[in-house]
């Protein structure tokens, strides 16, 4: 940088313009803007520097904003200087390692001295003013770094003002011989002389009565200063050997190393050098990578738990922002120093109950060390934030898996660190518990919780081992006797009683999902729906709205491996119509099938929604089971209802769609995917023929991820063989007037027993007209032949129900839909026509499809809820809680 | 069969003193070993004001023990309390059966207190005194005049949550008092407060806590009802009525499953009830057979599980093994005893109807076996079942072979059609009717078309 304010003051005078002209407009918002006009300026200089001719135009700025404008100039130029020149002098240094950098400054200073002294000959003001900025900011830095003023310095003050004084009084007499910019020049130059005398008078005056006396200290003070460094390397090679080969390093560590050693010096650099740091943060040219070194040194030096507490705040937010961009994720072993840290600091805010981190607290000076004793109430409070560094922690975590190929081997090495993320997130809460914060409790409780709640037993039990030895443990751990059901319980329970809703929801859906996750299907789904949260799904987040997706899928396996297939069928049901259930499951993007343009943004945000692989539940285990429980309800169904017009009121849309894609096919191969499979059981279960079908269901490869495999193929042939044996009497029904109750256990090798009571169940529900013959053990089917004429007045009665229904919707719709007129207690016809209306805004969505856009998902995922909430209070009425 | 006894599951929803007779019945049934239930009822009558009760209950338990001390104290300190409080009652009492009075009294409340001030200088402190002399009373057992005293109470305070207590506490006295009429009454009026409470609540209180008050008050008074509908003569139809609509359902479903089992039972007894009954009671049955199904996970017992079995598996034969174990929890349980009879005379019609309706033929020794007779009761049974019910024409007792054939002919077209078509034109008026009110026009076409269908 100062190679390049150079260039700047040399090629010509018109940077000095530039700069108050920016700084003028920038001094209207002084403060915030500060470090906004930082990178704009340089870049603006830059171009500056390169067309050096045209710089007719003398605007006439009023003195007074001038005047601020340079006050402003300096400091801030100064502060930027110098914090990017530590980085530029690193690159340096590699090549000339000899110099410290005490002698170097001094050397600058001197030469700074003498460019000023040439352009004094010159009368070139504007150049002496350019040198004499770098000259104060030089001295600065030496006064940053708590060394002696050098006596140069003070000498070519006390030269200038002098010249200065000759030079305005000889302007006065020949006005006209200086061109504006140079009498601009001159005219700063004046006050920035006046400013610093008045900044070093003690030393000026000192100087004056006695110049060797003073250059004499001067010495004095720099000798002791010049040994330091050397043992100061010393001392840290003790420290850290792997940094020992970095030379230029420990150079730049002189400051620090310095402090270590003399205890007069140590708060005071730690601060300055975090002041520093926190103040590049964040800038364009700052080195990351650098400021996380310079941090971690300072970590080592640091003595008292302040100071501690103070760098590692500052560690962990610059570990966080290594990596800016959204896309990729932090390095692993950056991630892994960070939650160490983080442990560390937690570690110290629980054990050192008088020292607090909070994200607000009053004013305090950053520069001045603190501890209990000084501070009012005997409490330190650290502006920082505890909960939000775990948080990050968690979402890096999250969104590396989400970037690391699942298939590798790196995804389950990265898996590993789950372990210890979950351990620090542990000690979080245990520390919140110990302090009591109850708002960032429940959230810590709450990124435990989705740590746990999807994860079978022996995974929850492996996390939890490692909480045993630390230190700080949270009120509920796993412990020999309890389960993960009654820890995830307490954990939500506690979420339960915050009062942050959003949290309650979450908590109450990942409660759900592991309630079905362990086959507890009714107490899984009474709490669904005693939570009515299908009726305020729609209007979550999106992210909630993935975990109510989830819970329900879940719900819907659990349904199916406890056997109860028309509850699995109509939990699946919903999400399979939609055709989107990567999408909805967050598993997978939304494919381009609609020609629907989804802006960058969205994508990006949909990607960054996605779960990491380990967390999904497989979406081809879940069609198999969908489509299984399907054909188990649809093929009966198929097979009991005869004419035209009733086929086409289809329970699964997706499975029906299938199996006429199915029959078309001329030709059949052996079954390669699990849809094939299941097409071609669906057929043989069609043609009574259970015993292929089951073969079929049996060898699909896929149950195999299912847990409990075995159970649930065995409860698969057994539905099968019931469903095989409904749908036989009912396909061959008309063609039998009897039929032998053995024949039909024997074909369908059931008890006969059980085919007894089922017959009797369909003959009751009169869905077979039918009656037994107890003593010679047959059933006796009733033909009902309907003469055409018969058949006939039959349709027609029913097309006049449509008409009516039609027409008292199209009234109710005129008369503003409330149905107040309307309302006859006829609540089923009521249903049913809410629920063909919806089949149709359904379908009408699909036509629609593209123009959907983004919003599609959520609203159809909002729909998806709705229609779930039916279907559900369909099996069992919904209870008040 | 101790393991399906209900007393320990209902007895936490009931009162103190409602809790004696059940637990005085269990000492019949034998279930526990007597000293188990003395010890209880001791414990129980410890806690009230009986003090004599609980004395020899004591004496019982422990005989040849000294009787501890406390009870002496505690008698005193009763019969002081008696006194103090009869004293302060007496005042008012004195008032309010003066003739005067009771004519002057009228339907606003606020009225008659203003009234009772001016004239006799009775102020609400002095009515609350009725309330503690009415709930004294009952504590140590006088529970007719703790029902006078709450009475008199409520016609006269405005409190609105002593009321609610002394309401209960009125049912209470007048259950174990049995007077079935007033506790009817009693138990509908208590009703009516707890439905209607959530409203008036809703605006004070945030809703989650009113709701579960609600819940919690609905409970109880699903449990306490069951002393009156049991003892009522129309208690089991209007148990139906009470427990069937949906508020109800869903509180025994929610809180208290094993209320399933009286609900059942009054379903299968009030079978032949069909005069006069609303639908709700009509079509009891299937909507309970739903709900069993639905709660199985949660409860079961031979009652319900006999339903299941009858009408959802279709199993006679288990059926008639519940109906077996059924009997026998019927005859022990506090509430279902004396309808034993009852219980099983209708459980066998409904085998016998559900047998009817699936089997064409029917041996008739098989049916006798299904219902745990012997063959020749069967015949009357059969015979009386078949002039009983509308089977009269479908069904014939073939005594050669031995069977009952039954012949159901097909439900005719032209009646599907017009149960099909019933109702359209009165949906279609109403919706004349509705099209009147707002705009003059009119869908015509639905009119012809009815007509024509409906012919």
């Amino acid at each position: 940088m100062s190679r390049f304010f150079r260039k700047a003051g040399d090629s010509d005078s018109e940077s000095e313009e530039s700069d108050e002209e920016l700084l003028s407009s920038g001094d209207e918002d002084a403060a915030p803007a500060k470090p906004a006009a930082k990178p704009a300026m340089s870049r603006f200089l830059r171009t500056a520097g390169s067309d050096s001719s045209s710089e007719s135009e003398s605007d006439s700025d009023d003195d007074e904003s001038d005047m601020s404008g340079d006050e402003g100039v300096e400091k801030k130029k100064s502060r930027f200087l110098q914090s990017d020149s530590e980085g530029e002098d690193s690159d340096e240094d590699v090549k000339r390692v000899v110099k410290s950098t005490k002698d170097k400054r001094v050397e600058e200073i001197e030469a700074t001295g003498k460019v000023m002294d040439n352009a004094l000959k010159i009368n070139d003001w504007v150049a002496i003013s350019n040198e004499f900025d770098k000259l104060l900011r030089l001295v600065q830095r030496q006064s940053n770094s708590a060394e002696p003023i050098p006596p140069f310095f003070i000498r070519t003050l006390v030269g200038l003002e002098s010249s200065l004084n000759s030079a305005l009084s000889k302007e006065k007499e020949a006005k006209k011989k200086m061109n504006a910019t140079n009498a601009r020049g001159l005219n700063s130059m004046k006050q920035k002389v006046k400013k610093t005398t008045k900044e070093y008078e003690k030393e000026i005056q000192q100087f004056q009565n006695d110049p060797e006396a003073f250059e004499r200290e001067y010495a004095a003070l720099a000798q002791p200063t010049e040994a330091a460094p050397v043992k100061a390397k010393k001392v840290k090679k003790a420290n850290l050997s792997e940094s020992e080969d970095e030379g230029p390093e420990d150079d730049r560590f002189t400051t620090v190393g310095k402090g270590g050693k003399a205890m007069q010096f140590t708060t005071d650099s730690i601060f300055k050098t975090l002041k520093l740091v926190n103040e590049a943060r964040g800038k364009k040219n700052t080195d990351r990578g650098e400021q996380i070194r310079i941090l971690e040194k300072l970590l080592e030096v640091a003595v008292t738990s302040y100071q501690r507490i103070r760098i590692l705040l500052a560690l962990v937010s610059s570990r966080f922002d290594y990596n800016s961009s959204v896309a990729t994720f932090m390095p692993v072993d950056l991630w892994l120093s960070a939650q160490r840290e983080v442990d560390q600091l937690i570690s110290i805010i629980a054990s050192e109950s008088s020292y607090s981190v909070q994200e607000t607290t009053e004013e305090y000076d950053g520069l001045i060390e603190r501890s209990p004793a000084t501070e009012k109430d005997g409490i330190v409070r650290v502006r920082g934030s505890v909960i939000s560094f775990v948080d990050r922690l968690d979402d890096e975590f999250t969104r590396s898996l989400q970037n690391i190929d699942p298939h590798g081997t790196e995804y389950i090495d990265r898996l590993k660190d789950e372990k210890v993320l979950y351990r620090t997130i542990s000690r979080a809460q245990g520390f919140y518990e110990k302090t009591n914060q109850p708002e960032p409790l429940a959230r810590v409780v709450m990124r435990r919780l989705e740590h746990i709640y999807s994860k079978p037993d022996a995974v929850v039990n492996a996390l939890e081992s490692s909480l045993a030895s630390s230190e700080i443990q949270p009120s509920v751990i796993i412990t020999s006797q309890s389960s993960t059901s009654s820890l995830i319980h307490s954990l939500c329970v506690h979420l339960y009683k915050a009062d942050n809703s959003l949290l309650r929801t979450r908590a109450m859906l990942s409660h759900i999902y592991h309630h079905a996750l362990h086959n507890d299907f009714y107490t899984a789904r009474d709490m669904l729906l005693m939570s009515h949260l299908q009726e305020s799904i729609h209007s979550a987040d999106v992210a909630t709205q993935i975990l109510y997706n989830r819970t329900v899928v879940q719900l819907g396996l659990c349904a199916f491996r406890c056997g109860l297939i028309k509850e699995a069928q109509s939990t699946l049901q919903d999400i399979f119509t939609t055709q989107r259930v990567k999408e909805l499951l967050a598993q997978g993007v939304h494919q381009q099938r609609y020609q629907s343009q989804l802006t960058p943004e969205q994508e990006k945000a949909e990607r960054a929604r996605q779960l990491p692989f380990h967390m999904h539940i497989n979406t081809e285990l879940l069609e198999a089971a969908f489509l299984v429980s399907s054909m188990l309800v649809e093929i009966p169904l198929l097979a009991s209802i005869d004419s035209e017009e009733m086929k086409r009121k289809a329970i699964s849309k997706p499975f029906r769609r299938l199996l006429d894609f199915a029959d078309r096919q001329v030709f059949t191969g052996p079954p390669e995917s699990t849809r094939d499979h299941i097409m071609q059981a669906s057929k043989a279960l069609q043609d009574g023929e259970w015993e292929k079908c089951r073969d079929l269901i049996q060898s699909i490869k896929i149950w195999s991820l299912m847990p409990e495999a075995a159970a649930v193929k065995d409860m698969l042939a057994k539905r099968i063989q019931e469903q095989g044996l409904r749908t036989y009497l009912f396909t061959y029904a008309p063609y039998y007037s009897t039929l032998s109750l053995s024949l039909l256990s024997r074909t369908f090798s059931l008890p006969l027993r059980s085919v007894n009571s089922m017959i009797s169940k369909m003959i009751w529900s009169e869905e077979l007209s039918a009656s037994l013959d107890s003593p010679t053990g047959v059933v006796v089917f009733h033909r009902m032949d309907h003469s055409r004429q018969q058949q006939l007045a039959l349709v027609i009665a029913d097309k006049v129900n449509t008409l009516v229904e039609q027409n008292e919707k199209a009234l109710d719709i005129k008369l503003g839909g409330t149905g107040g007129w309307g309302d006859r207690g006829d609540a089923g016809k009521g249903e049913k026509r809410g629920e063909q209306t919806q089949e149709r805004r359904g379908r009408g969505d699909r036509t629609r499809g593209g123009s959907g856009l983004r919003g599609g998902n959520r609203g159809r995922g909002g729909r998806f809820a709705q229609g779930l909430g039916n279907q559900m209070s369909g099996q069992s009425s919904q209870r008040p809680r | 069969m101790a393991e399906h006894d209900l007393t320990k599951t209902i007895i936490p929803y009931l009162d103190r003193h409602l809790a004696f007779p059940l637990l005085a019945h269990l000492v019949d049934t034998a279930y526990f070993p007597g000293e188990q239930v003395q010890a209880a009822q001791y414990e129980l009558a410890k806690g009230t004001n009986m003090v004599d009760y609980a004395v020899s209950l004591f004496e019982q338990l422990h005989p040849g023990e000294e009787i501890p001390e406390e009870f002496t104290g505690k008698r005193e300190k009763a019969v002081s309390t008696n006194e103090r409080l009869q004293q302060e009652a007496q005042a008012v009492l004195d008032v309010i059966e003066n003739p005067d009075v009771a004519q002057a009294l009228r339907q606003d409340k606020n009225q008659n207190l203003q009234y009772l001030k001016d004239n006799y200088n009775l102020t609400l402190e002095q009515i609350t005194a009725l309330y503690n002399f009415g709930q004294f009373q009952y504590t140590y057992g006088n529970y007719s005049g703790a029902a006078d005293y709450l009475y008199h109470f409520r016609v006269l305070s405005t409190d609105n949550d002593l009321n609610t207590s002394a309401h209960w506490g009125k049912l209470a006295s007048d259950i174990l008092t049995g007077k079935w009429d007033t506790a009817l009454e009693e138990l509908n009026t208590l009703r009516d407060i707890v439905d209607s409470r959530s409203p008036s609540s809703l605006l004070t209180a945030s809703a989650e806590p009113a709701a579960l008050t609600q819940l919690h008050s609905r409970t109880w008074l699903v449990h306490w009802s069951l002393f009156v509908y049991f003892n009522h003569p129309q208690g089991r139809t209007l148990l139906l009525e009470t427990f069937m609509s949906p508020t109800y359902l869903n509180t025994i479903q929610t809180s208290c499953p094993w209320i399933l089992r009286y609900l059942t039972s009054a379903a299968i007894l009030s079978r032949k009830s069909t005069g006069g009954a609303s639908s709700r009671v009509r079509h009891s049955i299937r909507e309970i057979v739903k709900v069993i199904q639905t709660e199985e996970y949660q409860y079961q017992d031979p009652i319900t599980s006999f339903l299941k079995e009858l009408y959802i598996e279709f199993d006679f034969e288990a059926a008639q093994r519940e109906l077996t174990l059924a009997e026998g929890v019927v005859g022990d349980d506090f509430f279902l005893g004396e309808f034993k009879e009852e219980f099983l005379d209708n459980a066998r019609y409904l085998i016998s109807e559900a047998y009817c309706r699936i089997h064409q033929k029917i041996d008739i020794r098989d049916l006798s076996a299904r219902l745990n007779l012997s063959a020749d009761e069967g015949e009357k049974w059969i015979v009386n079942l078949i002039r009983e019910t509308r089977m009269g024409a479908e069904a014939k007792i073939d005594l050669e072979k031995n069977v009952i054939e039954i012949h159901r002919s097909p439900v005719p077209v032209y009646q599907s059609v017009i149960e099909k078509t019933r109702g359209l034109a009165f949906r279609t008026q109403g919706m004349g009717a509705g099209m009147l009110q707002p705009q003059g026009a009119a869908p015509q076409q639905a009119q012809p078309a009815v007509v024509e269908a409906a012919r």
